[in-house]
């Protein structure tokens, strides 16, 4: 309980911001839900026939997986809050549009024919006498849309819209339950809070609820713009992926740029996946983000390496880049976040397992677990392992990054992939088994850049390059087990690295 | 005021209504009449267009419906449903409110207008025009339906069957209140109804509708005295009018007494109050209008049995 308050206290600020995302990206969410959904559904009523189709391709639209149409939404509308408002409407729609059209289409039959009777022109008909009386069925519809719309944007935090996924994604990366529950407690609280605001509109007359729903959405909008009016200066986005090691660098590289240059820099660290990102930069809704040499090969440009030396992988990478995307990574840092395959130091002195190749004689005993990542890279994965090493192992477990660290502790596997900077190595006391046949490549971090963007801005050149060959894995390491572990911010780290390395003025 | 010629429906194969033709006379109460499925609903809703008619014409004031525009023209002619079907989310008021609004009355009008129905019809206005259709009971309810229709002060009003919803006491409050109301409005009332006695009592002239066809028209004197067919004498025969009062069972052949031999019995009286007199005496005096006339026990019992259709 103790460190749970603890950890409340030290991330108030950053839970104050991202309730105010939160409430802002489901408000303006189920707003626009509503305004496609109940006229939809009122429509609808008129048209038995199309009704059914438009409510089965909503029911279909629902099943998609909130992750998967969050990835769909990049290529289209790249990242941060717009996207992850159109994924939101669309979840909640199904409830909103089906609620309106059983509401509308049972009110009773005899209060229908009194309207007509009496001479309600069909538009009078709806407001005065359907809509009020649908009322109750139409915001139950609204509310579960809301409840749906809060626990989803909780997601919306993958790519880049921030909110409370915030806090519950870094608390699911760094292995932190108080964290997560400072996301989700909120998250819930919100929920019952947007019900009762919900409630006592259902109750207000139209003028009064138009006028308090128009009220609460130019307070949001201005909050929401609040902080773009202030900003002096042009900004930057550059961004990172999920996890302590991405925040930190690129919080260096905000610290750096904004000291050498008038650009104000937004550091959208936490974003999704390599594919999340590349797909944001393409479409110009970041400016950069720290890319890995070895990715690049791997993953982006889809050659492989033609050499194990780090320079010449970089300008490998570099050069294809080029050709083909028309981008630049700028100077690597030192430091070599390639992956490793890991064991338990006591597993390894038990076996007396030094490179990966001695984990031959013990292949029946082996249980691993990778990140499906891991598993599915084949010029650097598992697939090329084997192929290298001839090894082969029987029941290969696939799992999220951090579970494997609890699992390798409780003795579910025993052997595992891991980045060489990765702070829990050291937490977890694990040793790394040598790569002699080279099959991981060098993963070396750079800033990524279109090579258009750069010539625009030349300035922001020299100041990140400060960081060229800095940073070693063991300081690397070291700085990653600060924030992961002990929960030091990942800015401050930063900071404190480049003033004692006098790389600040 | 309202006028059919040569109207039909059908649905599909079916004929609902057939080559109906009448004419309803300003100030009149129209009934229409008959067994359930016999077209006298579809009849009603012929007039306000809420069901389209297949053939023939209907004038309202002298113009074809088909020739206004159709919510302007319902305006003008009220509409009581069986259902009631007062708008449950509104009060009283504003129910009453709704036609006088679509007419862009003024706020001050409508009040004014609104209280004074109320109170015609018995519902004070200070405690009932804030309250909710379910906080009154049926009759009250039903109360509103009929000046929830008159209040844009329309020439024409269609009642659908209003009160075969409620209790038999209530109805019959309803409906002489309804007769009191109309001789204080004068409107021209198209009335539908299943019940032959409320038809005798509330209508100038009736309508007996059979299988879509219309039976007979007429005065409720005209259909006891001269009822046109079987099925006429049957429909009416079947529910003959009952004799409630002494006064009923004495006519102008009754003998005329001037002595006080008799116990004397004012007409008004209901006959079965004045059983317990006949318990005691053989023959009674009737004071009428007339005179005084007698009435034995023989009589009464003739009368009585012949209602019930027993050979006297």
């Amino acid at each position: 309980m103790n460190t749970f308050l603890e950890t409340l206290n030290s991330r108030k600020g950053e839970l104050l911001s991202t309730l105010i995302e939160h409430i802002q990206i489901s408000f303006i969410a189920l707003l626009i839900a509503a305004v496609i959904g109940i006229p939809l559904g009122v429509i609808l009523t008129k048209t038995k026939r199309t009704a059914e189709v438009v409510i089965n391709v909503a029911a279909v639209l629902q099943t998609i997986p909130s992750l998967a149409l969050l990835g769909l939404m990049i290529p289209l509308f790249g990242i941060g809050v717009v996207p992850a408002i159109i994924a939101l409407v669309i979840y909640a729609l199904l409830p909103i549009l089906r609620n309106t059209y059983t509401g509308i289409a049972e009110v009773d039959a005899s209060l229908v024919e009194a309207a007509r009777g009496i001479g309600m022109k069909p538009m009078r008909r709806l407001m005065k006498v359907e809509m009020p009386i649908a009322m109750p069925v139409i915001m139950a519809g609204v509310r579960t849309a809301m409840v749906l719309i809060i626990g989803t944007a909780t997601l919306a935090a993958l790519i880049g819209a921030g909110g409370l996924g915030d806090l519950i994604l870094l608390g699911i990366d760094r292995n932190n339950t108080h964290l997560i529950l400072i996301g989700a407690i909120p998250a819930a609280l919100l929920a019952i809070l947007f019900d009762v605001i919900l409630r006592v509109i259902q109750n207000l007359s139209y003028k009064k609820a138009v006028t308090l729903v128009g009220t609460i959405f130019i307070v949001i909008l201005l909050v929401a713009l609040a902080p773009l009016l202030t900003n002096r200066g042009d900004s930057l986005t550059i961004a990172g992926k999920l996890g302590a090691e991405p925040s930190i660098i690129t919080n260096m590289y905000k610290i750096l740029i904004e000291e050498e240059t008038d650009y104000n820099v937004n550091v959208e660290d936490g974003l999704g996946k390599t594919s999340f990102l590349f797909n944001a930069l393409e479409s110009d809704d970041i400016d950069g983000y720290l890319e890995f040499t070895g990715t690049v090969l791997g993953e982006l440009v889809n050659i492989p390496p033609e050499s194990n030396e780090a320079e010449a992988v970089y300008n490998q990478a570099n050069t294809a880049l080029d050709e083909q995307y028309d981008m630049t990574m700028l100077e690597p840092m030192a430091f070599n976040n390639t992956y490793t395959l890991a064991v338990k130091r006591d597993f390894a002195e038990e076996h007396g397992l030094e490179t990966i190749g001695d984990l031959r004689q013990i292949e029946d005993i082996v249980k691993p677990g990778f990140t499906m990542e891991f598993n599915d890279r084949t010029e650097d994965g598992y697939p090329a392992i084997q192929e290298a090493y001839n090894l082969n192992f029987n029941d290969v477990v696939t799992m999220e990054p951090q579970l494997r660290y609890q699992a390798i502790e409780s003795g579910d596997i025993n052997l595992m992939d891991a980045y060489a900077t990765d702070a829990e190595l050291r937490e977890y006391d694990m040793v790394i088994l040598e790569d002699t046949e080279a099959v991981f490549p060098p993963y070396q971090g750079a800033p990524m850049f279109k090579q258009e963007f750069l010539d625009e801005h030349p300035e922001i050149v020299e100041p990140l390059n400060k960081l060229s060959g800095m940073i070693t894995d063991e300081e690397m390491q070291d700085m990653n087990y600060r924030v992961s572990v002990e929960d030091e911010s990942p800015y401050d780290v930063a900071e404190e690295y480049l003033e004692e390395n006098n790389l600040l003025e | 005021m309202i006028e059919f010629k040569n109207v039909t429906k059908r649905y599909g194969s079916k004929t609902a209504v057939e080559d109906a033709s009448f004419n309803v006379k300003e100030g009149e109460f129209f009934v229409l009449i008959g067994p359930s499925g016999s077209g006298k609903t579809t009849t009603l809703k012929m007039i306000n267009r809420l069901i389209p008619l297949t053939e023939g014409y209907i004038y309202f004031k002298d113009k074809p419906v088909s020739d206004y525009e159709v919510y302007e023209m319902r305006w003008d002619i009220g509409y009581v449903l069986q259902q009631i079907a007062l708008f449950p989310h509104m009060t009283i008021a504003e129910n009453i409110a709704q036609v006088p609004q679509m007419k862009k009355w003024k706020e001050a009008d409508i009040d004014k207008r609104t209280a004074e129905l109320m109170t015609m019809v018995g519902l004070d206005p200070d405690t009932y025009k804030n309250r909710k259709p379910a906080e009154l009971s049926g009759g009250q309810q039903q109360r509103v339906g009929v000046i929830r229709a008159l209040a844009a002060d329309p020439p024409v009003i269609l009642m659908d069957e209003p009160f075969s919803a409620l209790d038999p006491i209530t109805r019959e409050s309803l409906q002489d209140d309804l007769i009191k109301l109309q001789r204080e409005i004068k409107k021209t009332i198209v009335f539908v109804t299943h019940d032959i006695k409320e038809a005798m009592k509330l209508g100038d002239r009736i309508c007996l509708f059979n299988e879509g066809q219309i039976e007979q028209i007429g005065s409720p004197d005209e259909f006891l005295s001269t009822p046109k067919n079987d099925f006429v004498k049957e429909f009416i025969g079947y529910q003959q009018k009952e004799r409630v009062t002494v006064g009923e069972f004495v006519s102008e052949n009754s003998q005329g007494v001037n002595n006080e031999d008799y116990p004397l019995v004012e007409e008004e009286t209901k006959i079965e109050d004045a059983f317990k007199v006949f318990a005691e005496h053989e023959t009674v005096a009737v004071k009428t209008k007339d005179g005084n006339k007698l009435l034995n026990r023989q009589d009464v019992f003739k009368h009585l049995s012949a209602k019930r259709g027993d050979s006297a």
